[in-house]
């Protein structure tokens, strides 16, 4: 393997690839919304970016979802 | 880089009469693509600026909740950057690149960004006038924009940014309780107003990107938005007796400049050569284009940690 090559796979492995969707509400009466996403490559890390980049309400609620995981029904 | 096939301008026109939003990239024609990878890197490149440049001002803040404060804005500011990076990478931009390889002089955030500021009173000035200036052209992006997942993202952006500008105006009218505070302020807003006014970028009539407004990026020209900043921030001012170059004329029915403007201004000195009169827009583009003062050590603190995190990888293979 060239130097080139493992310089560019340290750089990948640097890289999360991972999309997660972040929902979320702030009243026990309305239902979760998509409010972002974070990029991660584990589920650890994931629900850390969730809070504490989405922390400008008091949520009451808040769960993240890979979006590879996601199936689409009707497509907008 | 995707290779997603794009629509063609007829297309994506269409869907936009319809008033459906533009989701992902598989809605996009070419010129809507470019055009929103292009304000959308102007937008990540000013929130994640503004934390180096914020931080350089922060260590001056006179309290523990002062500086707690200051560094919650911060903190705020690069989940805003994250925001709007995220959507850039859904658009098949390689943001690490983006970020952590380019060269400090193709950042696009606005010239102010490149004066330090250098005390707890320009960091509380530039709340006042920043944050506002990126309040009212978010503010604008969220009410028109027709790029769907930035509309919602931008819900958190716009209570944020409000919180910050409010930081500011409070700030200013407690440092202007006495003279010293006072004339402070006026230090500060002699040189921060025009940089202000300059932000919202070149006048209508010069602007070459036409599609921001056709394909709805925003709702409003970058002269409808000075006025839309200066209907707030000049009041202020006025409110707290402080010098600005820029009055409502009855007449007009609008805000104007009563400086020579443009103007040139000294970076170093932080200092409006208004004596010279009135320069060209080419002149400022110029300046703009060179970068200021700061440019290479607030890019650099932003791309430092990344390049250590390399390095050391390199040093353990």
């Amino acid at each position: 393997m060239t130097t080139a090559t493992n310089a560019s796979k340290r750089r990948e492995a640097l890289n999360e690839t991972r999309v997660w969707h972040v929902y979320a509400r702030r009243k026990y009466e309305e239902p979760l919304h998509e409010i972002g996403n974070v990029m991660a490559d584990d589920v650890e890390l994931a629900k850390v970016y969730a809070r504490s980049i989405y922390d400008e309400f008091s949520w009451v609620e808040m769960v993240i979802i890979p979006r590879d995981c996601i199936v689409t029904v009707i497509e907008s | 880089m995707t290779t997603t096939a794009l629509q063609s301008e007829e297309a994506l026109l269409g869907r936009i009469r319809k008033q459906q939003l533009i989701e992902s990239i598989d809605h996009m024609s070419p010129i809507y693509l470019e055009g929103m990878k292009r304000i959308l890197t102007v937008s990540a490149d000013t929130e994640l600026i503004s934390a180096p440049a914020y931080y350089h001002a922060a260590v001056h803040a006179p309290s523990l909740n002062a500086f707690g404060s200051a560094i919650s804005i911060i903190q705020d500011e690069l989940g805003h950057a994250h925001i709007a990076y995220r959507l850039l990478r859904d658009l098949g931009v390689d943001t690490e690149k983006l970020i952590f390889e380019r060269e400090p002089l193709n950042f696009k955030y606005p010239y102010a960004f490149d004066i330090p500021l250098d005390s707890w009173v320009e960091l509380i000035v530039a709340n006042a006038f920043y944050d506002r200036a990126g309040y009212t052209l978010l503010g604008d992006v969220h009410q028109s924009t027709t790029f769907g997942p930035w509309k919602r993202a931008l819900v958190k952006v716009d209570k944020e940014e409000t919180f910050h500008l409010r930081h500011g105006e409070q700030g200013m009218r407690k440092l202007n309780q006495d003279n010293v505070g006072h004339e402070s302020l006026q230090k500060a807003v002699d040189w921060m107003f025009l940089l202000t006014v300059e932000w919202f970028g070149l006048p209508d009539d010069l602007k070459k990107h036409g599609e921001q407004l056709e394909y709805g990026f925003k709702g409003h020209s970058n002269d409808e938005l000075r006025q839309i900043w200066m209907s707030t921030a000049v009041p202020l001012c006025n409110e707290l007796q402080l010098n600005v170059p820029a009055y409502y004329d009855e007449t007009q029915k609008k805000y104007v400049v009563d400086c020579p403007f443009p103007a040139h201004f000294d970076a170093k000195a932080k200092h409006w050569l208004l004596e010279d009169g009135p320069c060209a827009w080419d002149d400022v583009m110029k300046r703009w284009k060179a970068r200021g003062p700061m440019n290479e050590e607030f890019v650099g603190m932003v791309q430092r940690g990344k390049r250590e995190m390399l390095r050391l990888l390199e040093q353990e293979a």
